[in-house]
This record gives structure tokens, sequence and C-alpha cells, in this order.
């Protein structure tokens, strides 16, 4: 482009707003309205709210208790505890389920697409079902009694009866295993959409060069599926740091507050204890927690991802 | 034409969005039907008012209190208005689980409806939150005479009542009566004199074999804490506060009762897995346990209809069940403290929201008293197998035939034995003593229970917990009662 045209150019086009333009704006005009109103306002309310010591009728500003109140360590400060819970369940669900969503997928990929739909379908149905009605399932399922199903399963095995939610040693890993068999059903798909964009080309040559099934894992698939698996680890690292319901319903935080997560310990001061300008402020903390923990990730493994 | 087509489904989605919103009307409304009062029902009034003249409409909030009662609420709205034409009641049902969090959420929005039902423990967080209301200053007068004193003492904090209450709820534990008498236990000498904690231990020892619990308790997640207040009330440990205003989970009471649950638990007669709500009954049906707890009065009325379904053989008893009696039993005592029951008291309170006036609340009121009195009780008790707490709906009260003539002694023995709270405690003690017991002591109870710690590391907990919350000089010290 002729450089002493280029500026000129710019600013005529800058000048001209277009019809297209303009029905641009509109159409984007939807999303933007919901985003704003149900995830921007209640933002900015959340962090305003977070500066008061809120009531129905007459909140009193208090600055930065709420946030004091938050940080300040005490033995008897649940904050801590539950961040710790919270990062125990996402370094240990997080990974894991991106490795069984990948090899499932691998698996599933050289099937045909009327098969490979029925698999998608199966693994994808937990993620559509009521997550109060998921927990009722497993709360069956892990039925102290020794005639709850996974202790007569593991009883076939001489496994003594496990206290399963109601023991410290047992209660974060039952919320784990349940983690794991029941919320994966969209990173699968996703992979499988990323799998099938990998160019046949590449398998090819590696064939003809005599690769075996592990290598051509290793060396072209894993490879070049990075950007998706770096898009997972992001959104399940923010799914994982927000985890609520399981907690919620299987266990309500216990024993001895082993699985109180950040999300129940939130959920508790705002609507058990009527904290809700702490509760506010403990939302913001996290947020800006699960912010700097996006950008680390995409620092760190991004660097030669684009989307 | 395409844009246009692709503008209105945009709106249509955007609209779509925003009608799922609330407005100033609860979710869940439903208007009573505009029809006379059933003949059965005597419409009396409270007292005797005129009709105040201008339209007004009064939101009620309530779960399932019993199995009949949303359906009784309805028609007691409907004659509410047949006596006030121009008061109109309109009632959100909500289910006991989601009750809790809703009424949070529309208290803390400043939409609160004008009553709801609660339970007396959160009462201090509705207070706090500056959401309840005096009721006494919009009541007719006198009409607070009508409730007996030990029961609005629950629905009250520093001398001001905030609601009215619909009853008081004895806790303790049921048993297989016909199977305890089978072994040789005198039953009815229990439920007439109580027993010590010695002598619980011995007869849950009994009952003991390789296919039985001598006893089973519902103490898993967060039911823990009722083994907590429920044998608490055996140890003299009847309030969380003593009458001095001094937190009293940090009395050596505590100890002795953590060491006896810790005794219970790790003896061999109850389970050592963790027993859901729903199981405890079930275990006793069915034969796997002997006693059981928690326990209401009102689970005659289960045992009485599973023996008929065992009898019709229709297949809707408990599978696997026994026909068998109940018996209603009080909590045995422990270190010969005094003889006593924990109660709780369930109630209605008046909330503060948005379209509050002065003359709005004597309209909510009028009709908070009309549902918490008279005959309106008097329905609900027969459903739950307790006495009416206030004088008129025990003037209505016609006892359902057949009930069990022990058990209803037992019940009136034990609900004469429940301690009002101590006046003069404040929200914000009940609000932290609250979050204690949440945060803090049930916790570590559940840890007991596990078997993964001890009674003393409990107790030292607590009041470690109790110095940091209260202050050390407002903890109850020594030995209590």
């Amino acid at each position: 482009m002729n450089k002493t045209n280029g500026p000129r150019l710019r600013a005529r086009r800058k000048a001209r707003f277009t019809n297209d333009d303009l029905w641009g704006y509109v159409f984007i005009a939807a999303a933007m309205i919901i985003f704003c109103v149900f995830t921007l306002y209640p933002v900015i309310n959340a962090i305003y709210t977070s500066f008061f010591n809120y009531k129905p009728f007459g909140s009193e500003f208090v600055g930065l208790k709420n946030y004091t109140d938050t940080l300040k360590y005490s033995k008897f400060n649940l904050f801590y505890k539950a961040a710790w819970n919270t990062l125990v369940y996402t370094v240990i669900v997080v990974p894991l389920s991106l490795l069984l969503s990948f090899t499932i997928s691998v698996m599933i990929l050289p099937f045909q697409k009327k098969v490979q739909s029925v698999f998608k379908a199966m693994y994808y149905l937990p993620g559509i079902a009521s997550g109060v009605a998921l927990s009722v399932v497993w709360l069956w399922l892990y039925d102290s009694s020794p005639d709850g199903l996974f202790n007569k399963f593991l009883g076939f095995f001489g496994v003594p009866t496990q206290n399963w939610l109601s023991s410290t040693k047992t209660s974060m890993l039952s919320l784990i295993i349940m983690a794991l068999l029941s919320s994966h059903g969209t990173q699968i798909i996703t992979y499988i959409a990323a799998l099938l964009g990998i160019d046949n080309s590449y398998f090819e040559a590696a064939e003809l060069d005599g690769a075996t099934f592990f290598q051509k894992v290793r060396y072209i698939v894993w490879p070049l599926v990075k950007p998706t698996t770096l898009f997972l680890l992001v959104t399940g690292v923010i799914g994982s740091f927000q985890v609520f319901m399981n907690a919620y319903m299987m266990t309500g935080g216990g024993p001895d507050n082993s699985t109180t997560m950040i999300g129940l310990l939130i959920y508790n001061n705002a609507f058990e204890y009527a904290k809700y300008g702490l509760a506010c402020a403990q939302a913001i903390i996290l947020t800006i927690v699960i912010a700097l923990m996006s950008v680390f990730q995409f620092k760190l493994m991004g660097v030669d991802v684009e989307y | 034409m395409k844009k246009i087509l692709a503008i209105v489904l945009s709106a249509i989605l955007v609209l779509g969005m925003f009608s799922a919103c609330g407005s100033s009307a609860p979710a869940e409304t439903q208007a009573p039907a505009q029809t006379p009062a059933p003949a059965e029902t005597k419409a009396d009034a409270p007292a005797e008012t005129a009709a105040p003249a201008e339209p007004d409409t009064i939101v009620i909030m309530a779960p399932p209190v019993t199995g009949s009662y949303l359906e009784n609420l309805k028609k007691w709205a409907a004659d509410f208005n047949a006596m006030y034409p121009n008061l109109t009641v309109e009632i959100i049902e909500t289910s006991w689980d989601e009750h809790n969090g809703k009424l949070s959420t529309m208290a803390q929005a400043g939409e609160a409806p004008d009553i709801a039902e609660i339970s007396s423990g959160a009462l201090g967080t509705y207070v706090e939150m500056g959401v309840a209301i005096d009721i006494a200053k919009y009541m007719e007068e006198g009409r607070l005479n009508d409730y007996d004193a030990n029961a609005l003492a629950y629905m009250s904090l520093e001398g001001t009542a905030y609601g009215l209450p619909l009853y008081l709820t004895i806790q303790s534990i049921g048993a297989n009566k016909t199977l305890m008498e089978e072994l040789g236990i005198d039953v009815q000498k229990i439920q007439n004199e109580g027993w010590t904690y010695e002598e619980f231990l011995d007869v849950i020892k009994t009952g003991t074999t390789d296919s039985r619990y001598g006893f089973v308790f519902a103490n898993s997640g967060v039911t823990a804490s009722d083994m907590l207040y429920m044998f608490g009330a055996g140890v003299g440990l009847s309030n969380t506060f003593t009458p001095e205003l001094k937190y009293a989970f940090t009395s050596e009471n505590m100890l002795i009762l953590l060491k006896a649950i810790e005794e219970m638990t790790g003896s061999g007669y109850m389970p050592n897995f963790g027993v859901e709500a729903g199981q405890r009954m079930v275990m006793c049906q069915t034969g796997n346990a002997m006693i059981f707890g928690k326990a209401m009065p009102l689970f005659e009325a289960n045992f009485k209809k599973n023996n008929a379904a065992l009898e019709a053989n229709d297949g809707t008893a408990v599978e696997g069940s026994q026909k068998m009696d109940y018996a209603f039993l009080p909590v045995p005592t422990m270190a010969g403290c005094a003889e006593s029951c924990y109660g709780t008291v369930d109630g209605l309170i008046a909330m503060r929201n948005k379209d509050t006036t002065d003359e709005h609340l004597k309209n909510v009121l009028l009709f908070m008293d009309y549902i918490c009195s008279g005959d309106r009780i008097a329905a609900c008790m027969n459903d739950l197998y307790l006495d009416p707490v206030c004088q008129s709906g025990r003037d209505a009260l016609v006892l359902e035939e057949g009930r069990d003539e022990n058990n209803l002694a037992t019940a009136g023995r034990c609900i004469a034995m429940v301690q009002a709270p101590p006046a003069g405690v404040t929200a914000e003690m009940t609000a932290t003593a609250k979050q204690l017991m949440d945060e803090q002591i049930v916790p570590k109870f559940q840890l007991l229970l596990a078997g993964e710690t001890t009674a003393q590391d409990v107790y030292d907990h607590i009041c470690e917990a109790a110095y940091a919350a209260f202050g050390q000089d407002n903890c109850a010290q020594g030995m209590l009662g």
C-alpha cells in the first residue's frame, strides 16, 4: 500500500458509518444487552455492595472491612480452608478430566459417524441432567451402609465399608470421583471436533515413516489440539473454582469443612448468615483469583496458540 | 426482510430473558378462590374489628408444615377474605428444601413476603437484617395474651416479639415398643419416669444383635447437630445461652455429652456409618434398629399407617417392614441433671418490604393472628400430634381418636419440660451462635461421629472457637445446673 495514501484512506474509512455498520451494531445489541443486564450490572453491584454491611433497609458503609475480614488469617476463618479445598479439587479434577476426555475422544474417533454420535450423546447426557437430580443419585451410590452400592461392590474385593461422605478420608475423593464421572461431555465433543480438524496427510506421512499409534498421538495429535486443550483447561479451571452444587448437595461442606468450597462459603455467608456484603467481597476476591489464573495459563501455554 | 426478521427474533430473545425476571409480585403466587367459606370451618375472628376500608393484599410464604397445611391455608385465606372483603391473601407455596434459601433471598432484596414461616433459630438472622417487625405494635390489644409465654419467648428477642408461634415441637427418641416389651423392657416406666444414660445404654445393648442395632440416629451431614441439641437437653444444655446470658456449650456439661456420644458411637450398639434422615425410621420399621432418633410424637401416625398397610397387604407398606407399635420415649439424663426435653418453635413472622406501611402491617398481623389461633391451629396440631400453644387453640382442639395414651402422656410431660430461651438474648448473639454451630461445632462433631477425633479434642475446639466469638467472660465455665 502507498504509505502517503494510508492515513488519508483510513480517515476516509473512519468517517463513513455505513448502513451495514448500523445493522451490525443492532445485531450485537441483543447479546450486549443480555451481557450488560445479567453479567456486567451484577458484577458492578457486587463490587459496590462489598464495601457495605448490607441490609435491605439501611446498609452501612464499612470500606474495606469485608475484604480484611475475609483475608485476615485466623484458625476459625473458613476462607483459607475453603480456598485450599477448592485448589485441591481443581488441581486433581481438571487435568484428570482433560486426560480422560482426550483419551475417550481418541477412542471414539475411529468409529463411523453414527456410532460416534451415539457415544457423544451418551457422554453428554449428564451435562443436561439437573445437578440436583444427579446429586440425589450419587447420594444413593455413596450410601455409607454395607448395602450401599459402592460399598457392596468394594465388598466383593474384600474392601471394608467406607463412610464415603461422612469421613474426611473419603469425602473429597467422593466429590472428585463424582466430578470425573459425570462432567466431561462438553470436553469430549470439543476434542472430537478438534481431532476431526487434523489433516489426514500428517497421519499418512507418519505411517510412511513407521510411527506407532502412541507416537502419532504424541507428535501429531497432541500438539495440533493444543489450542483446544488450552481453551478447555482455562474454562475447566474457571468452572472448578466456582464449584458449589456438588458440595452443597452431597456433603454440605463437611465433615470438618473438608469439602467446603469457596462457592459454598459465599452461598452460606449470603443466604444462611445474611452477610451479603461479606459474600460479595469474597466473590470479588474469587473473581480476581480466577482472572489471574486465566492470564497465567495463557502466558504459560498460549504463547504459540492463535484462535 | 431477513434483517427485519433477525431483529424481531433478537428482540424476542431479549424480551424472553427479561420475562423470566421477577416483578414485585411473588413468582409462585396462588391467589385463593373468592368462594364462600366451607361449611365445616368456623370463621371465628380473633376479635371483632371494623373491616378496614382500603383494599390490601397480604402475601404469605409457607412450606408444607403438615401434609394438609397448604390446602387448609387456602381455605383459611378464603374465610378471612369473607370476613374482610377488602383484604386479599396471596400464598406462596414452597418446599422445605427451598423455603429458607428463597426467603433469605427475597428478604435481602427488600421483597420479603408479609408473613413467612421460620424456625425460631433463624429469628436472629432476620432481626439483624432489619426486616423483622415488632408485632406488638400492630396487633390488636390483648391478643398476644392468647399465646403461651414460653412459646412466644422463642419468637422474641430482647423482650420484643417478632412473630407468633405455630407450634412447639419436641424432639426425642422413638422405639419399637413391641420389641422392647418382648425383651422384657418396661417401656411404660421409662415413659412415665424417665431414665438415665446408663439405663439407656443397657437397653440398647439388650436390643443389639448381629442383624439389629440397639440405637440408630440420623447423623449424616448437617443433621448431626440434632444429636447435640437432643441429648444436650438431658445433660442440662437445654438452650444455647444460660439464664446469665453466657454461651452454654463451653460448660463441662458439653464435655460429658461429647464423651457419652463417643461411647455410644464406639460401642457397636449404633451403626458406624452415617445414617440419612430418611433411613432412621425405616431401619426401625424393618427391624434393623430398636430405638431411633430424632423422633417426634407424630411418628405414631406413620407406624399406624404402615401397620394398616401390612394388614391390608396393599403394597404400600415399607418394604421388609414388620408390624409394631411405636413408643415415644424421653431423652435419658446424664450426670444427675434434671430431666428435660429439647424443644423448638416454628412460627410465623411479619416482615418488612418495600411496600410496608403501618396500616398494611395491621392487616398483616390480623391475618397472622387468625391463622395462628383458634380452630385453624387446632387442625394443624391434630396432624402434628402436638398441643396448641395458644388458649384459643386448646379450646378448639378435638383430639383424634385412637392415639396411644402413653405416648400422649409422654409428649405432654416432655412439652412441660421444655425450657424457653432466656430473656435478653440479642439478635447478634443468636446469629453468632448459629454461625458458630454451623462452621465450628457441627463439623468437629461430624469427625467425632466418624471416629476420627476424640470428645476432648472436640470440646477444646468448641471452647476455643466460642472464646474467639464471644470472649471468654461471656462463655459458661464449669458445670451448669
